[in-house]
């Protein structure tokens, strides 16, 4: 028995030394590693699929000296591409130099940082809806359809409705969570009274509310007049989440960072602060201790469904109204859709809202870089969905990178989600 | 078959589940292993099946030293198993569950359920197991699910059954059924082990009764010793336990209980119409070999199974199908049976678990929001005073040894406002510091005068703590005792005789 | 100790049957089902409103032996019938609550409101108007989207029926149509883009074994993150390599094969007698699949590690490797059914497949997990794809909207046990340990 540890005062617990935590099955250290393997998965894909790097592969059948600029000629393109990648979504550090020394150029040496925020944006609000029904057990699915009728309702109140900047702001944004709050209700309300499972109401969900975006943008109330297409009216300029540095600037960056900042705040208070979500928390951890402990499964369930369906609804407005100012017929629809995303953002930030913010930026560097890889390299963007999707399938399947990297240490559970079948 | 257990030893860690163990079924013999949950009689059964292997010892077929890699091997060499758990596909019919996995076949790999049919027919006809090879095993009663186990094995041509706790699960009928079943068994030569905690079964069914404790043989006994030794040597222990406690004086009833019936998961009757006063100042005991409806008792009363009929009063109020949040707001303190799965969290921390059930309540919330130091300060008192060993407050539950989870639920329950102690099982799987730790801190707590209510199954924890016994059998209060009586006597109580005298 | 006072259960454990009160919700929709198409789709037309089928075949050039004629009913009438029959059956089941069938009911009750809105949208103000619903060619038009759904709902009966949830089907009817797209396009042989589609699906439904069985991921993210990660792949590669070579994605559409004699037979003919090699394909891996796995040694094993895995361990099977093999096949099974679809399609572009794999897997669920079901449903879900494609094609005046949400809203319905109990296979989607 361990009873013989006596009780010693937190100051001198020892903190595990770095060394130890590199080599050791620590989730930060597995996430760190994914990634690592995932970028490792899009050079494979690159290398096996660019046509000047495969010609020089080819060279190696025609002389001695081929397989070694075969290999140079690999690490060049999957080094430009990682290269321009960076530069296009963080900083280009020839351009930051120029910058610093001559003090111009700053709008430009900005761009690609401003881009991965306003990218980032949306995606951290939604990602942390996503984390927050994870870490109550919930898988939340819906949260691309939830962001869809947030961004219709949202657009609705800011373009149909007219008053002042300051209450119309807000009016458009809570109309966007009400949206949300409205369509994380179905499957809030199903799983709570008929036990219906949320993933595949929430996967049907999307496809109903991806129909009612047609509907709506198609109708005369919300298609831009003197419009065949699909696509809807624009946000009166009161309703629009201004860029932060002046539209002059070209620095798309929108004070819809400020509503990303106040969104971390509520869930880290609710999250670990609150109540409410220790409830949420103890649920997600053990449903049997929960209900033992007097908590209410089925009001819990609706409610994590109506605050995760709620923050999908913001991020849907919050994207509205910070970039484009209309929705189309396609919104956020396809492999492109910040709800699918969320799901890998979720997990990868371990539901935890600044391991959300900091994997939210990471995808969205990725998804700003890709373009820039694209418009330099000719490498396409989508690679960036590859790479992310990989990370999230090792960081789902710790063993897997475990055994790939030897580490030490027991076997983690492979996500803070407890696996469960269709029936439950 | 002749089968010898040699000297078996099954160690998980520092934990030694078998503790040599030797045994010999004899032909035709209905060999019985009798012992408390968590003697070690599963682990037996396992390792003898395949599905463990043990450290030391041999299994003799036959007198020939065998080992089985998995149970599909001990299955080729005549041992068949009836799980406790039936190890039946229930939206498969009785045939299908019976060839599962060996079919015979016709053309294109076609199971050739004509043939299989048939044969479960012959060996329903040879032992006289009736059941219709087509039914769907979920719509048949328990009693004949595990008849379809037994056919199963049978038809593996098993030479020896062992049969896990097979009357948990089965009406007194069915009990009756699976008797004579195991009787003719036995007497076409089949060898038989079974495993069971029920002594009147176990003396009507057995040639000879192998006890075990703890991991260790501690007796052989006929089927003739009385059902009270049998009692005592089953759940004795050797530490004796002292427990001081001041002099009994009984106040007002806190807990009142009446003609309370309650389910089980199956929709059987569990509790029958159970009447029981618990007093304040006093220790109510209620004792009885498991499985005889205190589970269900004590869900009932803390909420999270619903009553049938009869009521619960606390102090007057009634309390009878209550949420678990009335029933704790109402002050009942619970220390569940099964802690880690009902009274921790086990990936969250120390000072988390000490508020599981009051997260909300002042001064550990306002307005919704946690107040965390309040939390860490009420945690730093409950470590200090409840002695939790610890090397933080802020350490995962999870990495707490067994008794230290336990103090984290005593600390817990004790230390808010309470009505009435509800505890079950409170020491089980402790290590005997923590588990006069826990009995002090139960006595501390009646010694101010409240109101307890302790279920359970060891008769000395019973003994050394109850101020009066209660005994309950088959879902009924079958006495109620002063701990002066002596053991074979509360023995007699478990094993169902009826009352002599009310205290 | 007397034995009567234990009394033993009056039934099994309530959850295995619909709840009374669920009848009696489902009995209340179907009326309320029936009242609207009673009111609405009958009372409310004019009395002389008609509406005419016609059957005709589909290519009358080539197929003109036969002509049915067209079938003119007074819509009026025929929707007040219609009304009165689904008024009738919802009143039987809150009347007599039965506990078997309820679901089958509900369905016929579908198809009878699916036919009342049908006339009901093609009604003319008299019956010499030319507007008339040609059910052949709605038949025939929505055949194709319907067999390609039949492969990935086989896919998923395959996967689910050994317990690990398939979520990826898109994934793999994204992975069979590219690399059937380039295959058919260098070889122009559809035979071999088949095999491709297999090989390309089977290896994705081999990562999702390997992290599902090997590893026990939770198997819903494994298949979200698949699909998301191969509808990037397959743009990236779009781009990458199709766009610099197209003669790797010409377009090559693989035409029809009529059955001599069997296609000239009214209705039938068209349907099943003249199509594609894939829906011959098809028709005989349902009898394959509904074979194989209800018949054979092979199936009773899939189907006791989906329900018990435990129970199939102890009489000696390997979990893990029926597994496996039934992942692979069913990834294989969705690969084909990739091809399929670019069969149709020609040319792959990226996102072509449109969430038709979610699709699927609402019609497994629907079906219950049975192939016989997942293929009726199929059908169902099929026909109202395809009529939300070609609303105007057929001048139906409903709108395409609610038809495309139609498959999903009746999911929704169904796993909310609305409609009937729907049962998955009791392990799917949990890892399996032994021990």
């Amino acid at each position: 028995m361990s009873d013989s540890v006596a009780t010693v005062p937190d100051a001198i617990k020892p903190r595990r030394h770095l060394l130890h935590r590199i080599g050791s099955q620590d989730p930060i250290v597995v996430a760190a590693l994914a990634l690592v393997l995932g970028f490792i998965v899009g050079a494979l894909i690159i290398i096996t699929t660019t046509p000047a790097v495969l010609d020089a592969w080819r060279g190696i059948f025609h002389s001695w000296g081929a397989p070694g600029h075969a290999l140079k000629v690999s690490f060049d393109n999957v080094g430009a591409a990682y290269r321009t990648m960076f530069t296009g979504s963080i900083v280009d550090p020839q351009g930051f130099w120029h910058s610093l020394t001559t003090g111009k150029g700053w709008d430009a040496t900005l761009t690609p940082i401003s881009e991965t925020l306003t990218y980032a944006t949306p995606l951290v609000i939604v990602s942390i809806g996503v984390g927050i029904a994870f870490q109550t057990g919930i898988f939340n699915i819906g949260a691309n359809g939830q962001a869809v009728l947030g961004g219709i309702i949202g657009t609705a109140a800011g373009s149909m409705i007219h008053m002042p900047t300051v209450v119309h702001i807000p009016f458009t944004l809570l109309a966007g969570i009400a949206g949300g709050v409205i369509s994380g209700a179905v499957p809030g309300v199903l799983k709570a009274l008929t036990g219906a499972h949320e993933v595949i109401v929430t996967i049907m969900f999307n496809y109903v509310l991806y129909a009612f975006l047609l509907f709506a943008v198609l109708s005369t109330a919300l298609q831009q007049p003197g419009q065949q297409n699909d696509i809807s009216r624009t946000l009166d300029p009161s309703a629009q989440l201004a860029p932060i540095f002046g539209a002059k600037s070209g620095l798309r960056v929108s004070w819809g960072v400020l509503v990303a900042v106040a969104v971390v705040f509520f869930a880290w208070w609710l999250l670990d602060r609150s109540s409410l979500g220790f409830e949420f928390r103890v649920t997600g951890a053990n449903p049997q201790a929960a209900r033992a402990s007097g908590m209410n499964a089925r009001i819990i369930v609706i409610v994590v469904f109506l605050i995760s369906g709620g923050l999908a609804g913001l991020a849907g407005v919050v994207q509205v109204a910070s970039t484009t100012h209309y929705i189309d017929g396609v919104f956020l629809i396809g492999n492109a859709g910040i709800g699918f995303t969320a799901i890998t953002v979720a997990l990868l930030g371990r539901n935890r809202p600044m391991g959300i913010v900091w994997s939210s930026l990471l995808f969205a560097a990725l998804g700003v870089g890709g373009r820039a890889m694209q418009a330099t390299t000719g490498i396409p963007l989508d690679l960036a969905t590859v790479i992310q999707s990989a990370v999230v399938l090792f960081v789902a399947t710790p063993v897997l990178v475990k055994e790939i990297f030897r580490l030490r240490g027991a076997p983690s559970q492979s996500v803070e989600l407890a696996t469960k079948g269709w029936n439950s | 078959m002749r089968l010898e257990l040699r000297e078996i030893t099954k160690r998980f860690g520092s934990f030694t589940a078998n503790d040599s163990i030797s045994i010999t079924v004899e032909p035709g013999q209905i060999h019985c292993l009798l012992g408390e949950n968590g003697a070690g009689k599963s682990t037996l059964m396992n390792v003898l099946f395949g599905l463990l292997h043990p450290e030391e010892g041999e299994i003799l077929i036959d007198g020939e030293v065998t080992t089985f890699a998995d149970s599909g091997e001990a299955v080729r060499r005549g041992i068949g198993m009836v799980h406790q758990h039936f190890m039946l596909v229930p939206v498969f019919s009785v045939a299908e569950n019976v060839v599962l996995g060996f079919e015979p076949t016709k053309s294109f790999n076609r199971v050739d359920y004509k043939r299989a049919t048939e044969e479960i027919r012959r060996i329903s006809k040879e032992f006289n197991l009736e059941v219709d090879p087509d039914a769907i095993v979920e719509n048949l009663p328990v009693g004949l699910q595990q008849r379809v186990e037994i056919l199963k094995a049978l038809s593996h041509d098993a030479e020896l059954l062992i049969l896990d706790e097979p009357t948990a699960v089965l009406t007194p009928q069915e009990i009756d059924a699976l008797m004579s079943i195991m009787r003719s068994l036995a007497a076409s030569g089949k060898s038989i082990l079974f495993i069971s905690h029920k002594l009147k079964e176990v003396k009507a069914v057995s040639d000879v009764i192998t006890i075990i404790r703890q991991g260790k043989v501690v007796g052989t006994a006929k089927p003739t010793a009385s059902e009270g030794e049998l009692a005592s040597l089953m759940v004795g222990r050797e530490v004796i336990l002292t427990v001081e406690k001041s002099a009994f004086a009984p106040g007002a009833d806190v807990l009142e209980i009446r003609d309370l019936v309650v389910r089980d998961d199956r929709g059987l009757v569990a509790v029958n119409g159970v009447s029981l006063d618990v007093r304040a100042g006093e220790i109510l005991a209620l004792a009885g070999v498991q499985g005889n409806g205190q589970t269900e008792l004590v869900e009932a009363l803390t909420g999270i199974r619903p009553v049938e009929s009869g009521t619960v009063t606390l102090n007057g109020r009634d309390i009878t199908n209550v949420t678990p949040r009335q029933a704790l707001d109402a002050g009942i303190g619970h220390i569940p049976e099964d802690r880690q799965r009902y009274g921790l969290v086990l990936s969250m921390s120390l000072a988390d678990n000490l508020v599981l059930n009051t997260p909300k309540r002042a001064p550990f919330a306002k307005h919704g929001t946690r107040n965390l130091r309040a939390v860490d300060q009420n945690a730093h008192d409950r470590v200090q005073e409840f002695d939790i060993r610890t090397t933080s407050i802020h350490e995962l539950v999870s990495s707490l040894s067994g008794g230290n989870q336990q103090k984290v639920i005593v600390a817990r329950e004790l230390s808010r406002p309470l009505e009435v102690l509800i505890a079950s099982q409170p020491t089980r799987g402790l290590d005997v510091g923590s588990i006069e730790y826990v009995h002090r801190q139960i006595v501390k707590h009646r010694n101010e005068g409240n109101g307890s209510l302790i279920v359970s199954s060891e008769l000395d924890e019973v003994m050394a703590l109850g101020d009066r016994i209660a005994v309950m059998f088959a879902g009924k209060i079958s006495g109620i005792v002063d701990p002066s009586v002596s053991r074979e006597e509360i023995g007699l109580l478990m094993a169902g005789e009826t009352q002599v005298e009310h205290v | 100790m007397s034995v009567e006072e234990l009394t033993p259960a009056v039934d099994t454990p309530s959850v295995r049957k619909v709840p009374v009160g669920r009848t009696r919700v489902i009995g209340v929709i179907i009326v309320v089902i029936g009242l609207f198409s009673l009111i609405a789709l009958g009372l409310n037309t004019s009395s002389r409103a008609h509406s005419a089928l016609t059957f005709s075949p589909v290519d009358i050039l080539t197929n003109a032996p036969w002509h049915l004629g067209t079938l003119t009913l007074l819509t009026f009438w025929t929707n007040v019938i219609l009304g009165l029959i689904m008024i009738g059956v919802g009143l039987e089941v809150l009347w007599r609550q039965p506990r078997r069938g309820v679901m089958g009911r509900f369905g016929f009750i579908s198809v009878l409101f699916l036919l009342a809105l049908l006339f009901w949208a093609v009604r003319t103000p008299g019956p010499s108007q030319v507007s008339f619903i040609d059910l052949t060619s709605i038949l025939v038009g929505s055949s194709e989207v319907t067999m390609v759904l039949i492969f990935g709902s086989l896919s998923g009966v395959m996967c689910e029926r050994a317990g690990v949830v398939n979520i990826a089907i898109e994934g793999q009817f994204i992975a069979g149509a590219f690399v059937g797209a380039s295959i058919a396009s260098t070889t122009s042989n559809y035979f071999y883009a088949a095999i491709g589609g297999l090989v390309a699906g089977g290896i994705i439904g081999w990562i999702l074994a390997f992290l599902a069985v090997r590893y026990r991921s939770d198997q819903i993210i494994v298949g979200v993150v698949l699909v998301t990660m191969l509808s990037g792949l397959s743009s990236y590669l779009n781009l990458q390599i199709f766009t610099p070579y197209p003669k790797l994605n010409t377009g090559n559409v693989l035409g029809n094969f009529a059955i001599p004699l069997l296609d000239k037979i009214p209705i039938i003919g068209p349907v099943f007698f003249n199509q594609s090699a894939f829906f011959y394909l098809m028709l005989l891996l349902i009898g394959g699949v509904s074979f194989a796995l209800f018949k054979t040694r092979y199936g009773l094993h899939v189907r006791a590690v989906g329900e018990h895995p435990h129970a199939a361990a102890t009489v000696g099977i390997n979990v893990a490797r029926v597994r496996y093999i039934n992942v692979v096949l069913g990834g294989a099974i969705a690969g084909v059914g990739g091809v399929a679809f670019i069969s149709q399609q020609g040319q792959f572009q990226p996102g072509i497949t449109s969430g038709l794999g979610y699709i699927a897997l609402a019609a497994m669920i629907f079906g219950r997990w049975r192939p016989s079901g997942a293929v009726v449903a199929c059908v169902l879900f099929g026909m109202s794809v395809y009529l939300a494609d070609n609303l105007q094609t057929y001048n139906i005046p409903i709108s395409t909207e609610i038809l495309t949400m139609f498959p999903y809203i009746i999911t929704i319905f169904v796993v909310s046990g609305l409609v009937g109990r729907v049962r998955a296979p009791a392990a799917d989607g949990l890892p399996y340990q032994a021990g």
